[in-house]
């Protein structure tokens, strides 16, 4: 049984939350974002059409809602946590039942003046419920398996949505971030490794599920010389354009790989490549510099929270970003297979910059109401 | 309700079992952090591994600290690659590129206006926004001719220069475009030889000597492209080999590309179909499981395959294209190209032999011949008894046309593996290539060989392979038709029409084979697309042509059957010709 949601931080005002807002974390979503529209403005080969300028009125449309969504007070964002998990089942059931009767494989909803893809708002709504359902959850509650079964739920539903899509890299990065929920959550370490050994032992099995196009991906990734032309060609290119780079690149609008097109997707998922073959090691390191102070940023505001939603909900979100930009740059440079993972913020995209946005919001809303006091479970 | 203090440390062991895991929460917290410390690092050691380890950075920087004059100097030209024969396959020539410094110019409209005249394809505008930017560098165009620089040179004009920049040139355009490759605009190669030798080539010594005849080469496309148009196909593959010393002689990938261009071409046409493509060949493969018969069990000519039903084996059922309806003797099996008869075969020969025979064959493992686009066979696993059955007559077995003319080679041959060969390397480390087809590693018998090659004969002059027969050359060889596989199962009207034809059979000196991706029947063909009808015709155009040039001497043939397959025709029951083929 829910108990009522005490609500004691009334005495926040609005001028107050304005100043408790972090502007630090503010700066370095503004400098990525930068990198973004300098990346962007270089690939259309000097140009803000068409991608930098939309990208910016994108970015500020998105600051907006940024702002909005941390000024709400985090006690609506605990109330609305299960209604956003619920609502973001529905459209994914949804696209699932279109995509069947004859729209093709169709991961988005046409909204009219935005496609919205299910799939990523979920990040953020598996994130919102697991918060929530482990709010309350004291030491004894996450040592029974039967507490667990509930959360457990809350991952493998959507996961399994998502993979009929087939969507394989959406399904792994929210089993991801749940994963680092449990742990926070205090799910005793032998849980994990039993886990981990069933997904090991499964590995074979999913292996005979998985689309052909899958299997080609983990294999070109084994091997990238086996294909060197097909889906090996993404990844070929994007390493001899990054090493041609060198320590400080080939200067602003002289990338000669991405401008000649031999690079795919330079303005979506190959956008570190060609940031980093036109300002080299440097440039690149400075971009993961960048993601760095961000994630360091979410997680002080996820140790400062008074509450455990909101320091649940901070890491979940900041882990979710984290794998991200783990994913994309670890694919360009043929670390992990490829995955269609954008670099958010960087990347061409309005959904992928808009749930980033939302997420920051929330992270942002978790330090504003760090102190406030929400009601737990009898 | 159950209040905590987030601060008392002590709430934990206060209250016991019943306290918040969120203090346990804060003691994982670092843990996860760092977690995420080492996967940065992780990824940031490897940009510094791209950019600079692998980028060469430090080891052109090495160089030029140690001979800075010398980089001052002229580049380095890359080398060519040459045909057999030392005819031009890839060359490179020093060209003018284009450059304009808009600080420097004095005058952009008049400028961008010029140099639209010079270069019809720029758009004007473009050029007035180009000249007028902040920046002190701008590519205008690449690679000039020389008319059209002596034109900019005209113009006066002191913000543009011109940059010396090597330009690699294919003189045979789309012929050798796949097993040639191409490089990026920095030279760099990305396919084909130009990627799997770009050391060698960027290094610009010897050129790089393949073992194509640019002349047959041409041959070769003129007839596959002429069977695709007619047959109405989506593309095919090609291959022309010695058979005496494996090597390549013509390797033709259709649709092909432009490599002066390859960006713009498609996927379809970039792919190597010769030794990236794996692909079901069909009855092709009965030259090897009649191999495996004649070679394991000794079997006579005269031995009879019950082909009167089809062969219901664990739930699969077995059937002909054209069906007998009776029973065939082993030459019948092999001209008639019956897949009933070829599965007992295999059935006879045995699981364990067959599969191992295949593997001894080469049908297992793509062949290293030196380039980099090398599609691994698919080869059933577990290898069960049914897939004996079907691998007999080409099906559940996918390999690339490569190591089917490969091991076709060693078949009809001296009997000892042929291992393909397509660079030339006169240096002492590359002379295990010459060294690995001298050491006569025996696949089958002599007499099987000379068997296999009465049977190829039969096949063109009683059998399906008609279409493929020349007059002089003694053609022999073996058609092949192999349902695709769709997406519900093979597809009967997507098929792939082969055929394999080697001459002159009575001592074979060269193999062909083309293989024809998906034809359709035409009006010629009476409405088949089989490979008696698409292919085998190609290869004896091919054949024709090659044996004409390279001066195959003609055997005269006089009235009666040949002498190869007297033999043989006392175990085949003659009846009407044979207007299908398959």
């Amino acid at each position: 049984m829910l108990g009522p949601i005490t609500i004691q931080d009334d005495r926040v005002t609005f001028w107050k939350k304005i100043q408790q807002m972090n502007y630090g974390l503010i700066l370095l979503i503004c400098l990525i974002a930068g990198v973004g529209f300098t990346a962007l403005y270089s690939a259309a080969g000097g140009d803000v059409d068409p991608w930098a300028s939309r990208q910016f009125m994108r970015f500020v449309f998105c600051l907006g809602v940024m702002f909005v969504v941390a000024m709400i007070g985090i006690h609506w964002w605990f109330r609305l946590s299960y209604l956003t998990y619920f609502g973001g089942l529905v459209l994914l059931v949804y696209v699932e039942i279109m995509g069947h009767i004859g729209m093709g494989a169709q991961r988005w909803i046409n909204l009219g003046f935005m496609n919205v893809q299910p799939s990523e708002l979920m990040k953020i709504a598996v994130v919102m419920a697991l918060a929530r359902y482990f709010h309350t959850a004291t030491l004894d509650d996450v040592r029974r398996i039967r507490f667990l079964l509930v959360p457990a739920a809350i991952i493998v539903t959507p996961v399994a949505l998502v993979l009929l899509q087939p969507d394989l890299g959406t399904s792994l990065m929210i089993v991801m971030a749940g994963g680092a929920m449990f742990f926070m959550a205090g799910v005793p370490l032998w849980m994990f490794g039993v886990l981990g050994g069933v997904a090991l032992a499964s590995l074979p099995v999913a292996w005979q599920f998985m689309h052909e196009y899958q299997k080609k991906r983990v294999m070109t990734f084994l091997d990238p010389e086996s294909d060197p032309l097909g889906s090996g060609y993404h990844i070929t290119q994007s390493k001899i354009a990054l090493g041609s780079g060198g320590i400080d690149g080939k200067g602003f609008l002289q990338g000669t790989q991405s401008h000649l097109n031999f690079l795919p997707e330079k303005q979506t998922d190959f956008i570190f490549t060609l940031w980093a073959e036109e300002w080299g090691l440097l440039g690149g390191l400075a971009l993961l510099a960048l993601f760095g102070l961000v994630f360091l940023y979410g997680i002080w505001i996820s140790f400062r929270c008074r509450h455990g939603y909101g320091r649940m909900l901070a890491l979940g979100l900041t882990v979710n970003l984290s794998l991200y930009v783990f994913i994309n740059i670890g694919m360009v440079m043929g670390l992990i297979p490829v995955v269609g993972a954008p670099l958010p913020l960087v990347s061409y995209g309005g959904t992928a910059m808009l749930s980033a946005m939302i997420g920051f919001g929330l992270i942002m809303s978790c330090n504003i109401h760090r102190d406030a006091k929400l009601a737990r479970m009898q | 309700m159950n209040r905590f203090s987030p601060l008392s440390r002590n709430t934990m062991s206060l209250s016991g079992e019943k306290s918040s895991a969120l203090e346990l929460a804060r003691g994982r917290l670092p843990f996860v952090a760092a977690f995420f410390a080492l996967a940065w690092l992780l990824v940031a050691m490897r940009v510094f591994d791209l950019t600079i380890i692998q980028g060469g950075f430090l080891r052109t920087d090495e160089r030029s600290a140690l001979a800075t004059a010398e980089s001052e100097q002229e580049p380095v030209l890359r080398a060519h690659i040459v045909d057999r024969n030392g005819v031009l396959i890839a060359t490179t020539l020093k060209t003018a590129s284009l450059y304009a410094d808009p600080k420097l110019v004095l005058d952009p409209d008049s400028v961008a206006g010029g140099l639209a005249r010079i270069f019809p394809d720029l758009d004007e505008r473009d050029l007035r926004e180009k000249l007028k930017s902040n920046r002190r560098f701008v590519w205008i165009s690449r690679n000039l001719t020389p008319e059209e620089q002596a034109r900019v040179l005209e113009l006066g004009e002191p913000g543009l220069n011109f940059r010396s920049e090597p330009r690699r040139i294919y003189p045979q355009g789309n012929l050798a475009a796949h097993i040639g490759g191409y490089t990026d605009i920095d030279g760099r190669g990305l396919a084909g030889i130009e990627r799997s030798f770009d050391e060698v080539l960027s290094a610009g010594a010897e050129p790089v000597r393949l073992t194509l005849d640019v002349r047959l080469q041409y041959f070769l496309r003129r007839e596959m492209a002429k069977a695709v148009h007619d047959f109405n196909a989506v593309g095919g593959a090609g291959l022309v080999m010695d058979v005496r010393n494996g090597e390549i002689l013509a390797a033709v990938s259709l649709p092909d590309f432009d490599p002066h261009d390859p960006g713009t071409a498609d996927d379809s046409a970039r792919f190597n179909r010769i030794t990236l493509g794996v692909y079901e060949a069909g009855s092709i493969f009965k030259i090897f499981s009649t191999a495996a018969l004649l070679e394991f069990r000794s079997a006579s000519m005269a031995q009879r395959f019950d082909a009167r039903e089809p062969l219901k084996r664990g739930g699969h059922t077995i059937s002909d294209y054209h069906a007998e309806k009776r029973i065939l003797t082993l030459p019948e099996v092999f001209m008639y190209s019956s897949n009933i008869g070829s599965a007992l075969m295999g059935e006879e020969v045995g699981t364990e032999n067959l599969r191992d025979f295949y593997r001894d064959l080469g049908l297992f493992a793509a062949p290293d011949i030196g380039i980099r686009e090398s599609g691994e066979p698919l080869v059933p696993y577990p290898w069960r008894d049914i897939n004996t059955l079907t691998a007999s007559y080409g099906h559940g077995i996918a390999v690339t046309p490569l190591q089917i003319i490969a091991a076709a080679a060693t078949i009809v041959g001296s009997g000892t593996l042929v291992h393909p060969v397509l660079v030339f390397d006169e240096t002492a480390a590359g002379s295990h290539n010459i060294a690995r087809n001298a050491a006569d590693l025996r696949i089958v018998k002599p007499q099987t060989a000379h068997r296999m090659r009465q049977l190829l004969r039969l096949v063109v002059t009683d059998g399906t392979g008609s279409n493929a027969d020349v007059p002089g050359y003694q053609v022999g060889g073996k058609t092949g038709t192999a349902d695709k596989i769709g997406p519900h199962g093979y597809d009967r009207n997507r098929r792939i029409s082969s055929f394999l034809g080697v001459f002159p059979m009575s001592s074979p000196r060269y193999a062909v084979l083309i293989m024809i991706d998906e034809p359709k029947g035409n009006k010629t063909s009476f409405g088949y697309a089989t490979g008696g009808w698409v292919a085998a015709p190609a290869v004896g155009n091919v054949i024709a042509a090659m044996g004409q040039l390279l001066g195959v001497p003609v055997v005269e043939q006089g009235e009666g059957p040949d002498e190869l397959v007297a033999s043989l025709l006392k175990h085949v029951h003659k009846e009407e010709k044979h207007l299908v083929s398959y």
